[in-house]
């Protein structure tokens, strides 16, 4: 292998790691979704051609972690039809290793020399797929067939020759085709930005020069992942978690569940002890499961490492889900709402067995996603419309070190999705919004505690229509604290008619009517460490931020404040911090009051 | 009679004096942060002492100040500024924490372990009180009168210096703002009060909040320097105007600015692109990569068309900032950038500065090896001359500190520093290319014009990785932003945020609407004593397709507001956008979202200018022969003496030209003419550009 010095080496690595930020720029630039353009419902990547991992800073983690399972899909089925300009699109879970349907994958093969170097890939969740249901996510459809229009590895550009009997059979086949064509354009531009960006550079250092700088960026990177892993005591870890219920056989929990263990330096997770594939749309195929639970594992090594992981940081992690399970789903099992659930499932798992693992770097569950849809008529407009968003969600879990933040939320999106604005959303959608307020005391105490829990309310002044919690999560099943820290606390959604408030499970589609309330109380995250061990200025703190409540200032956190003097009674508090750990304070939702409350 | 600029940067005060003659003088004195007067008047005193006059005389004689400062940007981001109360909608009050569920705004997602954001307010003083206004304007809930008066007197009691009211919907309708005001100031005499509808009313409550609260909380310093300047200023016998540098790269009274002191942020860095417009008076519309190194930073501007771009999405530091300003993108590298080794063994050169204090290791106090090192044991920049001779530097600490880098690398001393100097070229680079994807630029069609005292040694190595064929190092490089400061035109910027369809729209109420921004334009500046007749006028309209996301703002063809002025906005929207975005959306409506004045008085334009020169005679210019380090190996290396070169003159590469601010490196493969300002003009030599246009023409989308 020829030598490269370390220079060299750091040039090649910044250029593939900035060519995917700018493919990125491309797309949000020229691409009309939402989704794509501003929430960053999109990721790119560089591979080998064998599949490896040479570039993800940027994305999703379940759009591209697992991306080398679909490389070699396309390499297996078009093993010596591979040629320069070629563009392959891939959505398929079963032939594709995609983890859900509206997240299209456009592949560009990379020809150097006449040489295939790389794969580079840009996946983006498209407007819509097809299927029985508007954007995808529907939680009872009979099979994947009716979730959308399957697409497994297609060639849609040939040597340049956009093949357009295919593309406008597949624009034929999803609602809004205009937009969806003006997407897709986006993101093949982006490819083709790549392959200039690569070719240039592998044409100024040389291919073999190249060869040898991935050679040793992947050898660098397991070595130091490697390294993390051995600092770790040898021994066997485990996590679970489970969703509410899988939206079509209703209020029954269903489990992921890890053992992970760690062997010298190298990691094993094991999801056997799993539940069975479910018939609603919340299973993941191994894919899925793969790119989730690595990503899981790689955020707890050292953030110095964060932007240079590779595929020499996952050669040390193997992934079992035996086929069958909710971890593993056979075709034909709907997956709708893989990357939400299970895939928070399969996060948390991660990180309560990682945290056994690695204490110092342990990292809290956090608020469950609360996303809903309403479709309903906007009476001034007199049309129709649908809602998703994500500012009733709760907050993040508190890591090793820090607080969690208040706001920002979406377990599987790794916080990279933005809550809106009151303003802009009164304008656009005809809901008066009453509240968006932090709830004192829903979040899970900790030496460091989770970010707050958040109280959302709007009036519809609009018309009748439906609202599903379809992605809503977190009524029943609870994500764990870390190293002693407590739990999230539950939350609740609740329309209120008439003065009385109805509760409305996750995963349910309800009538709305004008003038009701709706009402979204969700939770922060999770604690890390013993609350009692929280420094009492800063629970002083947050009792004066009023964030936290005298009574679980006192009662979960051991510290005696004077309610008139704001002023901490040290000996009291000594006192109190002395005496054996009380059992872990519940904190639940009054459905009277509508206000968090401790049990 | 002179015109002065001061730009008041984190360690120098840099003067420029443009005296009666045309000619340009430069000063130079520290910044002195406690009481920043200080540093401007040492500053002053080293321009009259030039004229051999004492500060009075020589401000008597003075008519303009031009003046930026960071003091603002400063205590925003060292968390310095006021004790801020905020004084908003009851059921909103944690708009500025949840800062729109953003966690790691500048890191990796694979980086989770960060510090939670903390509000400049916290949630104790921010207090809750009734009154609620419709998207419409409509009052749903009246303001409680009296829970405003608790509220100041609550804060008042809790010492805050400075309160910001905030309610929703204020943009459409500022009747309950204004009234709490007025209850406030009684309430809380003395106290400095911002609203959000005089400070940003434009639509989105976290970012009108947000930069509301960031007003008041680097409101009373900025005032206080203020009035400070002013009457120091006037006991010295300057009866001429002082003007400040905005974020917009317009200037303003200090009364007006002392109002809204978000504005001065980044007042002084903006002034740049300004400055690299006025290097270049021939250009007309030139494609200019203005860009400025100094001590700690390198900040990056992209003028298309010769027009300076600016931003509403802009952060500073944690904090969201969303007045329009110039727009900069900064990245951590300079002189004073520390090289590392990371734990994957690595070389990685910044964001960590040595600044000034303790600075290189070449200046004797700390060991770290940092650009500057690499540049003087490369011989780029002269040891013999730092800074003109003011400063003597030790190469052999330099060359001790870079050895550590070495070892680290199995490099030799000599190879490490040129991997440190090529490691940061490619950090540059890399961010200028980034930012070029991202607004759909070819650089390879731009000038650069190298700013900063630390650009000289790195623009070639730059434009070689870029393919920029030229390079212009202007000869006030080093004062760059003080140089901008003389191509700044007096302004206001209005703005009313306003839903429409355009459908439905009356033509008479957005005429109205327009009238009332220029009546408002005409009265300020009739307090300034402007020509109202001389003013003029750039309407815009911030608009999007019905029910999409992405906003641009277009001009408006003039004041006149017709079906026919109106549907040529739209036109131009969808071309523009087709420009922007690479596709437009024809068959969808469109939406009007914010109106906006720009009202200005133009600048007379400036005369090429001619910088004083330093004595030397023209027979010296060829001051040496120095050794120094390049890839492929020592080349004994002519070193000129910048004063010394005349207008025509012309140098072929290797080259080092030096002056007492600043130090150009001109690589084998350049060639280098002196313009007729006495400005290096760059460019990569025949043979080495023919290597470069054979890499093949890329377009994309």
């Amino acid at each position: 292998m020829k030598d490269v010095d370390p220079i060299t080496l750091a040039t090649i690595w910044h250029s593939f790691q900035s060519t995917c930020r700018e493919m990125r720029h491309v797309v949000e630039r020229t691409a009309q979704s939402y989704l794509m353009a501003h929430l960053k419902d999109l990721s790119t990547g560089i591979w080998l051609p064998d599949g490896s991992t040479v570039a993800v800073p940027v994305g999703l983690p379940c759009q591209y972690m697992g991306n080398r399972f679909g490389i070699q899909a396309i390499m297996k089925k078009f093993e010596n039809d591979i040629a320069p300009g070629d563009v392959f699109l891939v959505n398929d879970p079963y032939e594709g290793h995609n983890t859900h349907l509206p997240d299209w994958g456009f592949y560009r093969p990379i020809f150097c020399e006449e040489e295939l170097m790389f794969f580079t890939m840009v996946r983006g969740h498209q407007m819509d797929t097809g299927g029985s249901y508007p954007g995808g996510y529907f939680p009872n459809a009979y099979d994947i067939h009716a979730e959308g229009l399957r697409i497994p590895p297609l060639k849609v550009v040939a040597a340049g020759q956009d093949r357009t009997d295919l593309l406008e059979f597949i624009w034929a086949n999803v609602r809004w085709p205009e937009a969806v064509k003006i997407d897709n354009y986006s993101m093949m531009a982006a490819l083709k930005f790549s392959d200039d960006r690569i070719t240039d550079m592998v044409r100024q250092f040389g291919r073999d020069t190249v060869k040898a700088g991935i050679a040793q960026m992947i050898a660098r990177s397991e070595k130091a992942v490697r390294g993390e892993i051995a600092t770790i005591p040898d021994g066997t870890y485990s996590g679970e978690s489970a969703t509410d219920d899988d939206g079509t056989e209703l209020d029954k929990p269903v489990w992921v569940r890890l053992d992970l263990t760690v062997k010298g330096d190298e990691l094993i997770l094991d999801f056997s002890r799993s539940d069975p594939q479910t018939k609603g749309f919340i299973n993941n195929v191994y894919a899925a499961t793969y790119a989730t639970s690595v990503t899981a594992v790689l955020i707890h090594f050292s953030p110095a490492l964060a932007d240079f992981h590779n595929e020499g940081s996952m050669r040390p992690i193997t992934v079992l889900a035996p086929e069958g399970l909710v971890v593993n789903a056979k075709y034909p099992a709907t997956v709708g709402a893989a990357p939400v659930a299970v895939g928070t499932q399969i996060l948390e798992a991660v990180m309560e067995a990682m945290g056994k693992a690695v204490p110092m770097r342990s990292m809290a569950a956090w608020g469950k996603h609360r996303g809903c849809y309403t479709f309903a008529l906007d009476s001034r407009s007199g049309k129709p419309y649908v809602r998703t968003t994500f500012d009733y969600d709760g907050s993040v879990g508190a890591v090793w070190g820090h607080d969690g933040p208040t706001g920002p939320c979406v377990l599987p999106t790794m916080a990279q999705v933005t809550r809106g604005n009151v303003e802009e959303a009164e304008i656009r959608f005809p809901w008066r919004i009453l509240k968006t307020e932090i709830i004192p005391d829903l979040m899970g105490a900790g030496k460091w505690r989770g970010g707050c829990g958040i109280d959302w309310r709007a009036i519809n002044e609009g018309g009748a229509g439906r609202i599903a919690t379809g992605s809503s999560d977190g009524d029943v099943m609870l994500g764990k604290g870390a190293g002693g820290g407590y739990s999230v606390p539950p939350s609740r959604t609740f329309i209120q008619r008439d003065g009385k408030s109805m509760r409305i499970k996750p995963h349910r589609l309800v009538e709305l009517q004008t003038g009701d309330v709706y009402i979204k109380l969700s939770s922060g995250g999770g604690g890390v460490g013993d609350p009692r061990e929280r420094p009492v200025e800063a629970v002083l703190k947050d009792v004066r931020n009023g964030v936290v409540s005298l009574g679980v200032a006192q009662g979960v956190y051991g510290v005696a404040i004077n309610s008139d003097t704001m002023e901490v009674d040290l000996a009291q508090t000594a006192k109190l911090r002395a005496a054996p750990p009380v059992k872990e304070c519940d904190i639940a939702i009054d459905e009277e009051l509508l206000s968090a409350r401790v049990l | 009679m002179k015109q002065l600029t001061i730009d008041v940067g984190g360690t120098f005060t840099d003067c420029l004096c443009l005296d009666e003659a045309g000619v340009l003088h430069r000063f130079k004195a520290s910044t002195t942060p406690s009481e920043p007067t200080k540093g401007v008047f040492a500053a002053i005193g080293k321009a009259a002492a030039f004229f051999n006059q004492t500060a009075p005389a020589f401000l008597a004689q003075v008519e303009r100040i031009v003046h930026g400062t960071t003091l603002g940007t400063n205590a925003l981001i060292t968390r310095n500024g006021a004790k801020v109360g905020m004084i908003t909608t009851q059921g909103f009050r944690d708009v500025i924490e949840m800062r729109r569920g953003i966690k790691n705004l500048h890191g990796s997602i694979f980086d989770q372990f960060v510090e939670p954001y903390e509000p400049i307010v916290p949630r104790y003083l921010r207090l809750p009180v009734e009154e609620r206004i419709r998207y419409t304007g409509d009052i749903v809930t009246p303001l409680n009168e009296d829970q405003v008066r608790q509220a100041a007197l609550q804060l008042v009691k809790e010492g805050c210096d400075a309160i910001a009211i905030c309610f929703l919907s204020a943009y459409i309708n500022s009747a309950h703002e204004k009234r709490a005001k007025e209850i406030v100031s009684v309430a809380a005499p003395g106290v400095y009060i911002t609203t959000s509808h005089e400070i940003l009313p434009v639509w989105r409550e976290f970012e009108r909040f947000s930069t509301t609260v960031i007003s008041a909380y680097i409101g009373p310093i900025i005032s206080h320097y203020l009035n400070e300047l002013v009457r120091q200023l006037s006991l010295n016998q300057f009866t001429g105007s002082l003007m400040l540098m905005q974020a917009n790269a317009l200037v303003q009274t200090p009364e007006h600015c002392s109002e809204r002191a978000v504005n001065l942020l980044d007042s002084g860095p903006a002034a740049a692109p300004s400055g690299a417009l006025a290097v270049l008076p021939d250009r007309g519309q030139a494609n200019v990569l203005s860009t400025d190194m100094g001590g700690t930073s390198f900040d990056i501007c992209v003028l298309k068309n010769g027009i300076i771009p600016t931003t509403s999405e802009n952060w500073v530091g944690e904090d969201r900032v969303a007045i329009k300003m110039v727009d900069l993108i900064t990245l951590g590298a300079g002189g004073g950038s520390i090289a590392w080794i990371d734990s994957l063994g690595l070389l990685r050169v910044g964001p960590q500065s040595a600044g000034a204090d303790p600075g290189p290791a070449a200046y004797g106090k700390a060991s770290h090896a940092t650009v500057t090192d690499a540049n003087l044991v490369l011989g780029y920049v002269p040891s013999d001359y730092f800074l003109g001779g003011e400063m003597t530097v030790d190469v052999e600490r330099s060359r001790q500190a870079i050895k550590k880098i070495g070892d680290h690398l199995n490099m030799s001393v000599e190879d490490a520093a040129l991997a440190i100097w090529t490691t940061v070229n490619a950090n540059m680079s890399n961010a200028i290319h980034e930012m070029c994807t991202k607004k759909g630029h070819d650089i390879r069609s731009f000038t650069m014009v190298a700013g900063g005292g630390a650009c000289g040694a790195h623009a070639a190595g730059i434009a070689r990785r870029l393919s920029i064929p030229e390079v212009v190092v202007p000869r006030v490089a080093a004062l760059m932003s003080a140089f901008g400061m003389y191509n700044l035109d007096l302004g206001l910027e209005f703005a009313r945020s306003w839903f429409q369809d355009r459908n439905k729209v009356r033509l008479d109420d957005l005429q109205a609407l327009f009238n009332e921004m220029r009546t408002e334009a005409e009265k300020e500046f009739g307090k300034l004593g402007a020509d109202i007749s001389q003013l003029s006028y750039a309407p815009t309209v911030e608009m999007r397709y019905t029910g999409q996301f992405t906003d641009l703002e277009v001009e408006l063809p003039g004041m006149e507001i017709t079906d026919l002025t109106i549907d040529k906005l739209v036109q131009d929207f969808h071309k523009l956008h087709k420009q922007h975005f690479t596709y437009n959306l024809p068959w969808l409506g469109v939406e009007f979202l914010t109106f906006r004045l720009r009202v200005s008085v133009p600048r007379q334009s400036m005369q090429r200018l001619h910088v004083a020169e330093g004595g030397a005679s023209r027979h010296i210019a060829h001051k040496a022969v120095r050794r120094v380090l390049f890839a492929d190996g020592a080349r004994e290396t002519p070193v000129y003496d910048w004063d010394s070169l005349a207008p025509g003159d012309s140098i072929s590469g290797p080259a080092v030209v030096v002056d007492r601010t600043t130090s150009v490196l001109v690589p084998e493969d350049f060639d280098c003419s002196v313009d007729p300002s006495t400005s290096l003009v760059l460019r990569l030599s025949s043979e080495a550009s023919a290597i470069s246009r054979r890499t093949s023409k890329k377009e994309f989308a």
